[in-house]
């Protein structure tokens, strides 16, 4: 009898999804309510949580400016470190955009096995939510929720295919539909080491999108990549242009008196 | 019989030059000039918008785009068959064929046919393959008279410029530059040229006049159809057919990767251009030609030539960016390229811009001089997403500044940078307390205005925008202290 | 100079390729199949074809046989121009046209700058892009094409094709058509432009105006089914 009920126990125990959440290094140093975020909306959709804690980057800044023999050490200690997870999920489209597309690309022989096995576990976090483990946080009361437009990230968008995801999950916890701004699928002018070395295309970039948010007339621009938002609070800032940007994670999780990205406490 | 004056600006040399080496200079300064970019940030709403309806209006555009992208992989993989295929049917078409290897043979040879006719009056349709060669910098030298006849070429041949878009050659250009470009340079009299019409009108009457006056024709290609020898030829304007028509002769400049097994393949990649051009479903004119005139014919060219350039080509061949030759020249990549919108065509210094251009322009001259062309690029995709062929635009780019990275291109600082936030990243320990340490400070720093307006070691983010302050403590900092306080509880 | 540029290209391409045979080069091409073509705006045909050609910016007219169409032809030049001037190409097909129902006496033969209006027979069309197909030769010199101010071009239904595939087989194989005429020319609109700031201009070197006359025992509504089908009302033609 011991023997069955702790074999079912086991069981249950297995049926709830089994995560490592790869936090991300913009969300680990610059705002890690993302990650905690993160983190309790796994935990309110039924999945049992734990976060690696020898992580750091993935690899995307040497390996987009070209240096893929450091991207290669990143990679494998990555890919060490999560492979005996069930899911991983990044709340970040780039992130796991690197690991799902880029890795099997960059590594050879063995590691390549290794790196497709762990891209086929590997998920952004809204499509996580969205299709393997739905959802169950509560509503924000309606006289809470801002009115919200949203940016596509590059990566999210063309690597990962999330477009309809984040929209989905904001209308379930907001109870209303995100204000489309015109060209939301294109690049706000982050592009990892782009925005440093070709800082005026990247801030003419940047404008633009702010203005196509404005002109929603939301009052928060939100997305699913932290590097997006840090660009776009940034130049908002430095334009004086009033916005919040807010990550997609903490919104869905009601974090809404946050300091917005940007905004003194 | 009255004798035709050329204009005397049909002899000019280009007069405005800009290099890639000046990318950034050139951006900006194209930055700086309102009217243009409004202009650009028009093409860069518009051209999506209308491709994406002609797109959806197709219906299977996706097993199209694969379809073609597959044919022309085996023509590449075979085109040990195909080209010497299309030469033989060609000449027995009637045509004489030469091959050229660099841009200047091709200018040689042009030149060449041209004096051997005694011809000084030459018609040009627009051909991407002689804006790479220089043709007409060439012909004039030698004493010729060279009229571009596509409008948009023709507008910036008058002004002494390059085209900064390979289908709209002159889209940088406002209406009131073009029309001021006019009155100073034609002398039609007492016209109106108030609008876009009326300066077609009086582009149509000049440049008619030079179709009916010039004995060399010469055109592009955008296929050659191994099977039967013919070049293929599409504008909207039908200044290509003119050319191909009423001239005596007729050259045509063109390049190997351009064949395509038959003719119905050829048809195949008119179904996707024109859609991702300019979202039309087709051009206004397609057109096949096959040789010289006929006995029993009253137009056409009595002589025609077929000029093969490789410029490269065969290299690229043989390279991992062989994909490049699958090109089909629609300027896609460009219209949805938010650098390529925000630059303008011209800021790359060469003579394919956006993201086509930021691969083809290394692999025809060198990484060294066009080396911040791969790095013009914020790995959005979108290029790839609508690139008809199916070009991976994003990877090759970055393969690109993978090459710079390994031959010591990429300046010493950014490799430093890059180099030392791999080596702490590749040591957690030291990561979790160097970027403990430092994410305080900033806190500490920022927190009560949210955000550094400038700060050392990061002036290209700081010189557009605030650089965010950071939360307060890291995650893995901060998770830690949470995981500690509930096995303490 | 250009004996040794080929030697030396045709070398370098061989070094690039795998050297296969004709003939299994010939298979694996075959094994690639047919292209996909464009879905059809609407069942029949000619809405179809008259769709695409009202979108590429053309006008046309019905006729139920070539008496009427000699007469369209001839409403039109009249309305257009106040005349009856015309210039068609020696096409055997051109010539057998009751012109005199029209009030009509073409040219026989080939287009001059100043001509305002040129008639073609066209081999055969696509409904796929509103396309019609003209073989270059004695029955319709490209100039016809090209330097009128007004092309127009007759196109017997029985002629339409559901795609350029189809079109261009029958292209060839017509009265007009050989396996290798010198030209083919595919026409689906007049000569325009959007080189000056993305306008869309009409009649950039060839024709202002190309007017399609569809010839055949069609449904009385063709016409305004496939106008409103391209979005235009009727006053808009």
């Amino acid at each position: 009898m011991t023997e069955r009920s702790s074999g079912a126990g086991r069981k249950a125990l297995r049926s709830r999804p089994q995560v490592a959440l790869f936090v991300t290094c913009l969300a680990d140093l610059m705002r890690p309510s993302v990650a905690f975020a993160a983190l309790a909306l796994l935990e309110k959709s039924g999945c049992e949580v734990f976060v690696p804690d020898q992580q750091t980057c993935c690899g995307q800044p040497g390996y987009n400016s070209g240096d893929y023999e450091s991207a290669i050490p990143l990679a494998k200690q990555l890919i060490a470190q999560f492979e005996p997870a069930q899911y991983v999920v990044a709340p970040s489209g780039s992130c796991a955009g690197m690991i799902v597309h880029h890795y099997p690309r960059l590594l050879d022989g063995e590691w390549r096995e290794r790196a497709i096995e762990l891209a086929s576990k590997t998920f952004e976090l809204t499509s996580f939510l969205a299709e393997i483990a739905p959802l169950q946080a509560d509503p924000i009361p309606p006289e809470r929720t801002p009115d919200i437009t949203y940016h596509d990230s590059c990566a999210g968008l063309r690597e990962l295919g999330i477009q309809r995801q984040p929209r989905e999950l904001l209308r379930r916890i907001c109870q209303k539909d995100v204000i489309e701004m015109q060209q939301s699928d294109v690049c706000c002018g982050f592009g990892g080491t782009f925005c440093a070395r070709m800082p005026e295309i990247s801030g003419k970039m940047a404008s633009d999108k702010l203005a196509n948010a404005m002109a929603t007339g939301a009052k928060v621009l939100s997305g699913g990549d932290l590097g997006c938002l840090l660009n776009l609070a940034g130049r908002a800032r430095r334009q004086g242009i009033d916005l919040e940007v807010r990550h997609v994670a903490e919104i869905l999780n009601g974090d809404l008196d946050l300091a917005a990205i940007g905004e003194s406490e | 019989m009255a004798t035709w004056t050329w204009p005397l600006s049909v002899r000019a040399n280009r007069t405005v030059e800009q290099h890639c080496e000046d990318f950034l200079d050139q951006a900006s300064a194209a930055m700086a000039q309102p009217e243009r970019r409004k202009t650009m940030d028009m093409l860069g709403l518009l051209m999506p918008l209308m491709r994406g309806q002609a797109v959806a209006d197709f219906g299977d555009f996706e097993g199209l785009r694969q379809h073609v992208r597959a044919i022309r992989q085996h023509t590449l993989d075979n085109l040990d068959h195909y080209l010497p295929k299309f030469e033989q049917e060609a000449l027995s078409n009637g045509n004489r064929v030469h091959f050229a290897r660099s841009g200047e043979e091709l200018n040689s040879i042009v030149l060449g046919i041209c004096q051997q006719h005694k011809a000084r009056r030459v018609t040009k349709g627009k051909s991407m393959v002689t804006e790479e060669t220089a043709l007409n910098d060439y012909l004039l030298k030698a004493g010729l008279a060279v009229v571009e006849t596509d409008l948009g070429e023709y507008i910036i041949q008058q002004a002494g410029e390059t085209p900064s878009h390979i289908v709209a050659p002159a889209i940088h250009k406002p209406v009131a530059e073009i029309r001021q470009l006019f009155l100073d340079k034609h002398a039609l009299g007492e016209r109106e040229l108030e609008t876009a019409a009326d300066m077609v009108t009086e582009s149509r009457q000049v440049l008619r006049e030079h179709f009916l006056a010039s004995e060399v024709g010469i055109i592009g290609a955008n296929a050659l159809v191994a099977e039967n020898g013919y070049s293929l030829l599409v504008t909207n304007e039908g200044n290509g057919d003119l050319c191909a028509t009423l001239p005596p002769v007729l050259i045509v400049c063109t390049t190997m990767e351009r064949i395509v097994p038959r003719t119905r393949d050829a048809l195949a990649l008119v179904r996707l251009l024109a859609r991702s051009a300019v979202g039309q479903s087709i051009s206004c004119y397609t057109s096949f030609y096959s040789g010289p005139r006929r006995a029993d014919e009253q137009d056409g060219p009595l002589e025609t030539h077929i000029v093969l350039l490789d410029n490269h080509r065969s290299e690229i061949l043989a390279s991992d960016y062989r994909e490049m030759l699958q090109c089909i020249r629609c300027g896609a990549c460009l219209n949805h390229c938010p650098v390529y919108v925000a630059a303008g065509g011209h800021a790359y210094g060469a003579v394919y811009p956006g993201p086509v251009g930021s691969v083809l322009t290394p692999l025809l001259s060198s990484l060294e001089e066009a080396q911040l062309l791969p790095n013009a690029c914020t790995s959005c995709g979108r290029c790839e997403e609508v690139c008809p062929a199916a070009i991976p635009l994003p990877q090759l780019l970055r393969d690109l500044r993978h090459e710079e990275f390994r031959t010591g291109l990429t300046a010493g600082r950014w490799r430093l940078g890059l180099r030392l936030h791999a080596w702490v990243a590749g040591h957690p320990r030291l990561y979790r307390y160097a970027t403990g340490l430092g994410i305080r400070l900033l806190h500490r720093l920022g927190r009560k205005k949210g955000g550094f307006r400038h700060l050392p070691l990061a002036g290209g983010w700081t010189s557009q925008r605030d650089l965010p302050a950071p939360q307060g403590g890291t995650f893995s900092q901060l998770y830690a202290r949470r995981q500690r306080d509930r096995d303490d509880d | 100079m250009t004996d040794e540029a080929r030697r030396e290209i045709l070398t370098r391409v061989r070094g690039s390729c795998r050297g296969a045979g004709a003939v299994r080069i010939g298979e694996e091409l075959n094994a690639l199949g047919r292209s996909p073509v464009a879905q059809l705006p609407d069942p029949d045909l000619a809405v179809s074809f008259l769709y695409h050609v009202f979108r590429n910016r053309g006008s046309a007219a019905l006729a139920r046989d070539r008496s009427e169409a000699v007469r369209v032809i001839g409403r039109y030049l009249y309305e257009r121009f106040r005349s009856h001037k015309l210039v068609a190409g020696n096409d055997s097909r051109l010539a057998a046209l009751p012109w005199r129902d029209g009030g009509v006496l073409p040219r026989f033969g080939i287009a001059q700058d100043g001509d305002q209006a040129a008639l073609s027979y066209a081999s055969a069309a696509a409904a796929e892009c509103g396309s019609v197909f003209l073989v270059t030769g004695k029955g319709n010199p490209a100039s016809n094409n090209l330097l009128p101010e007004d092309h127009l071009v007759l196109v017997d239904a029985g002629d339409l094709r559901p795609d350029l595939d189809q079109a261009l087989e029958l292209a060839q194989s017509g009265p007009a058509g050989q396996a290798r005429p010198r030209g083919i020319n595919i026409i689906s609109g007049p000569s325009s432009t959007g080189d000056i700031a993305l306008q869309l201009v009409q009649g950039a070197h060839g024709p202002r105006r190309w007017h399609v006359v569809l010839v055949g025992d069609l449904a009385a509504d063709t016409l305004v089914r496939a106008r409103q089908l391209a979005g235009f009302t009727q006053s808009e033609e």
